[in-house]
């Protein structure tokens, strides 16, 4: 009987939730958030929604969006599914969402995007990198997060100015993250005159290196720098295997490695360079984000994610007033797709004449005694950027 | 013969009302949403129907064989990949499949022919890697049901060009409707339940139940596995066809561990031996996961404002299955179906037969059961040495030795069980040397176990049919059901017919394991110790119903046993071994006064002080 009972009970409660939503005043902004807040997603998803949450609740104490329009954020668990991704997706359109937020992998992006994108609800990736991402699921679909081809136009330009010639890149079949980046950066390297000693490819988790290794001190002549997006564990397996082997030739990596890990790596590490979303120099934009944080949390965030996430709410800001207030679909899409220069914790976004990709500011770090030291803060040419594929 | 008839035959009848039943559960409330429901809501009860028939091909083929497959989202993904390929637009597949031949990217089809030859690599893939599969032990074949999986995303990643590697495959057609889900899903639903009550169903279930048992009835096991293999892995690719064209974009981690996991789930937590458990588990689920949900975001209880709590459902989830799993380790349902809670008037009832109607199988086989120099030995140890003997049809042979003489070892020699080393068993001219159990079953020979060895989850009659059914190859359920009754009724059982076997008392459990191996319509029988543990009142019954049968059906036997009173009034020989060697044969009066005997059972000491007093 007890078992029974219970049953009803939660059966009850859970009927009253379907029935009762809260109301909403008008001149309201509703945000919609789908994330991967538990599953293999909330290490991304997460922060981005902690980011976001903290923006909307900094904008709505200013007034709103544009001093005028209040945030009003809902925010939804899928779990890390794609099917549960497209189930939220329409619940929040037929909720009635003025821009929604969708996860960082691009199946459950595209999952959702298509269902608010079909109902007319510009809908953006908090943190996806696949820069095809907007083009799969058509003219209502942004990014947010720094693009894979945009961190490796970063890194060929890097490259380049370091007089390295000749370039081994090193990636893996088994995510996009893993094989498109570096083949962007194949693109972007050789098409400013710098020429590639070999690729090789490795399988993630496959901890031993000696082959990849072996191979690279084969090489004649020796390249001048090795380039890989792979992370853990394969990173820091990677590069212990390299310098142990003696070879001392520059490592260029992305912020797949921008972890404690390989800060906590040692002198193996030591001279690595990668990119990521933004650095927090004296004065800057992030540090007033990272001290801003602080004074409300605590502690400074964890990741750039959270950074990432509360960009999304400047660029609403900006997008809310290109628009003059009009917070329809249309209005707002077109609004997000002419920003240029929006000035965000990272640093700066241009959607304009991006293809719903932003142009960002990418930072350039070099592991230093254990820390990460700025080498520069770069913002690539548009043109520089290899296209999407 | 009309088509009812034909129909009859092929299907298990006595199901269809509980199938039909449960079928209508699943979807009548799912019909009510696409008419009425919002759009979430329609999503949420596609996603649902199609989780539901992934599950179900899983089950078809773990729940009856009783192997844990972690491979059948191996087929899902190819369902998906294939019809997906040949449902994309052209303009797409030249952007990303550009390895595809020039006929593959130029051709679109609709969800039917695109399934359908998905389905046909499915049955491909299927046969190629079932081959193997079956004649593993379950554990191993489990292991490698993952080895599957993992072979089969490795190829699809490692095939880009052909496919899209690790990245998202996107644009495909959506052509999966909550309407089309339900009807897929009520046929996968009936043709699952229909074909766990079949007679290959009922068969590949006495194999899940017991191996060896399953085998000595002459049932290839095998080929059993085999056949729901493929099934499980049509439904699988279906699941998966389905899943592409509902979501329109898939990638190849879609069909990985995680999802393996969550179908796993679905069908151990409502009984993965009974589909009304698969089913069950799905719906239990997939209601769970709708209310936690809701109750994620927040809630207000007597005035109490709970606030949002991400990982509510993950949570809650978790602990409802081991809440589950902790009430009954079978599951839900257990081995139940849906039609053992329907009135019993509802069911059809099989009649009991009137009298008992002995049906000796004419043999056109050989009269003589004849073993010729036989050794088995294992490694160094000899078990059986250089044995030879026969045994008539019509004739009650004795096994007799002390412990460890070699008795059961022979038994098992005769039965296919173990190889001999050497020596020739044959039936008449017929040699048997080298032939799998479940073949020498068929060619006559009948045997028990020292212990029982019921199919203990199935039910009496299930037990019989699934024996008789591979000695009436052919014959429909119904026929096979009815003869089981007969033999039932002929052993004086048939009221047990009902009964799980598993759940009998011990020596109505040797009874019916009895009548187990008289249905393979055997000419000969071993019998190992079938009045072990029974009371004085037992033994006379079995003794009384063995000598009926040799008498009625022609029956030669060689039985085993210890209790000497039993083996000198029923044998008219008897051979006796020690220490794997034929140390005398003869009738029971000379074997009770052989001197080599009584020394083996008594030692030699003892046995001349024996002899002195004699």
């Amino acid at each position: 009987m007890f078992r029974k009972s219970l049953n009803l009970g939660v059966a009850t409660l859970g009927l009253a939730m379907m029935l009762g939503g809260p109301a909403h005043a008008e001149e309201t902004f509703k945000l919609g958030f789908l994330g991967g807040l538990t599953g293999y997603l909330a290490p991304y998803d997460q922060p981005s929604l902690d980011g976001l949450t903290f923006g909307v609740d900094e904008i709505n104490k200013a007034g709103g969006l544009q001093g005028k329009y209040k945030i009003e954020l809902v925010s939804r668990d899928m779990r890390s599914e794609t099917a549960e991704s497209a189930v939220i997706a329409q619940e929040l359109a037929g909720a009635g969402v003025n821009f929604l937020v969708v996860p960082c992998d691009v199946d459950p992006a595209v999952a959702a995007g298509q269902i608010s994108a079909a109902a007319g609800i510009p809908t953006m990736s908090s943190c996806a990198s696949t820069p095809t991402l907007p083009g799969i699921v058509g003219e209502y679909m942004f990014s947010n997060y720094t693009a894979d081809n945009l961190q490796a136009a970063a890194l060929g330009d890097y490259a380049m100015k370091q007089g390295y010639k000749n370039a081994f890149v090193m990636l893996s079949k088994d995510t996009p993250y893993t094989q498109k980046l570096p083949e962007y950066f194949v693109e972007v390297f050789k098409k400013k005159g710098g020429s590639i000693a070999g690729i090789i490819e490795y399988k993630m988790g496959q901890q031993d290196f000696a082959a990849e290794v072996t191979k690279i001190k084969g090489l004649s002549p020796a390249p001048d720098v090795i380039m890989t997006s792979a992370y853990e564990p394969d990173f820091p397996a990677f590069i212990k295997a390299l310098r142990a082997a003696g070879i001392t030739t520059p490592v260029l990596g992305s912020d797949g490695i921008d972890s404690p890990t390989t800060l906590a790596l040692g002198d193996v590490a030591e001279g690595v360079v990668f990119t990521n979303a933004g650095f927090a120099t004296e004065g800057s934009a992030l540090a007033k984000f990272f001290a801003d944080y602080k004074a409300a949390k605590g502690k400074e965030p964890e990741t750039l994610y959270v950074a990432t996430g509360y960009d999304i709410v400047k660029v609403l800001d900006a997008a809310v007033g290109a628009s003059q207030g009009k917070l329809d679909g249309k209005s707002l899409r077109d609004a997000v797709d002419g920003l240029e220069n929006v000035a965000v914790a990272t640093g700066t976004m241009t959607y304009k004449g991006m293809n719903r990709v932003p142009l960002r500011t990418v930072a350039l770090n070099k592991v230093t005694g254990g820390a990460r030291a700025l080498v520069e803060l770069v913002t690539p040419a548009a043109a520089d950027v290899p296209a999407a594929q | 013969m009309s088509f009812g008839s034909t129909l009859s035959r092929a299907i298990a009848v006595d199901a269809v009302p509980g199938a039909a039943l449960l079928a209508g559960l699943v979807a009548l409330p799912c019909l009510v949403i696409a008419l009425t429901g919002s759009g979430a809501l329609v999503l949420t009860a596609t996603n649902f129907l199609v989780m539901l028939i992934a599950v179900l091909g899983i089950s078809l083929f773990s729940g009856n064989s009783g192997i844990i497959s972690f491979g059948n989202v191996a087929f899902m993904a190819i369902g998906a990949q294939v019809s997906a390929t040949l449902t994309l637009p052209p303009a797409i597949k030249t952007a990303n499949l550009p390895l595809l031949p020039v006929f593959l990217q130029s051709i679109q089809l609709d969800f039917w022919s695109a399934t359908a030859a998905a389905l046909i690599v499915v049955i491909i893939v299927a046969l190629a890697s079932g081959l193997a599969l079956v004649r593993m032990s379950p554990t191993s074949a489990s292991i490698a049901t993952l080895g599957l999986l993992i072979i089969v995303n490795s190829i699809i990643v490692g095939a880009q060009g052909f496919t899209r590697g690790s990245q998202a495959m996107y644009g495909v057609p959506k052509l999966v409707g909550l309407p089309m889900a339900v009807g897929l899903a009520v046929v996968a639903i009936i043709a699952t339940r229909l074909y766990r009550d079949s007679v290959t169903g009922i068969r590949l279930r006495a194999g899940r139940d017991n191996d060896a048992a399953a085998r000595a009835c002459g049932i290839d096991v095998p080929a059993e596995r085999l056949r729901a293999w493929v099934a499980g892995a049509i439904l699988s690719g279906l699941a998966g066809a389905m899943f592409a064209h509902m979501l329109t974009v898939f990638s190849a981690k879609s069909f990985y561990f995680d999802l393996t996991f969550s179908i796993i789930a679905m069908m151990v937590v409502g009984g993965m031996a009974s589909v009304t458990g698969a089913v069950s588990g799905a719906v239990v689920i997939t209601v769970l996961i709708e209310i936690l949900r809701r109750l994620e975001n927040g809630f207000s209880l007597g005035g109490l404002q709970v606030p949002q709590i991400f990982g509510l459902t993950q949570v809650g989830l978790s602990v409802a299955i081991l809440v589950i799993l902790y009430g009954g380790q079978t599951g839900l349902l257990g081995f139940r179906e849906i039609d053992s809670f329907l009135p019993k008037s509802w069911r059809r009832q099989r009649a009991l037969p009137a009298a008992a109607s002995a049906q000796a199988r004419a043999d056109d086989g050989g009269d003589v059961l004849s073993v010729q120099k036989l050794t088995k030995s294992y490694g160094g140890l000899v078990a059986v040495s250089d044995v030879s003997l026969s045994v008539r049809r019509g004739e009650i042979v004795g096994l007799i030795g002390p412990n460890g003489s070699g008795k059961t070892t022979l038994l098992g020699c005769i039965a296919g069980t173990h190889a001999a080393t050497s020596g020739d068993i044959r039936i008449g001219t017929l040699s048997l040397n080298g032939l799998a159990p479940h073949a020498i079953a068929r060619l006559g020979i009948g045997r028990t176990f020292q212990t029982v060895r019921l199919f203990a989850n199935m039910t009496v009659l299930e037990n019989v049919t699934a024996a008789l059914a591979d000695a009436e190859r052919g014959s429909g359920l119904d026929a096979l059901a009815g003869r089981a009754m007969d033999l039932l009724a002929e052993m004086g059982i048939a009221e047990l017919s009902g009964h799980i076997a598993g759940t009998l008392a011990y020596g109505q459990q040797r009874r019916v394991e009895i009548a187990r191996a008289v249905a393979v319509s055997p000419a000969f029988l071993l019998l190992d110790e079938p009045t072990a543990g029974m009371n004085d009142v037992e033994t006379g019954v079995i003794l009384a119903t063995l000598k009926r049968l040799v008498a009625e059906r022609n029956i030669g036997l060689l039985i085993v046993d210890h209790d000497m009173k039993l083996i000198m009034s029923l044998c008219d020989r008897i051979v006796v071994l020690n220490k794997g060697a034929l140390i005398a044969e003869g009738s029971p009066d000379e074997i009770q006064g052989n001197k080599n005997v009584q020394e083996a059972y008594l030692g030699r000491r003892h046995a001349r002080l024996a002899g002195n007093q004699a």
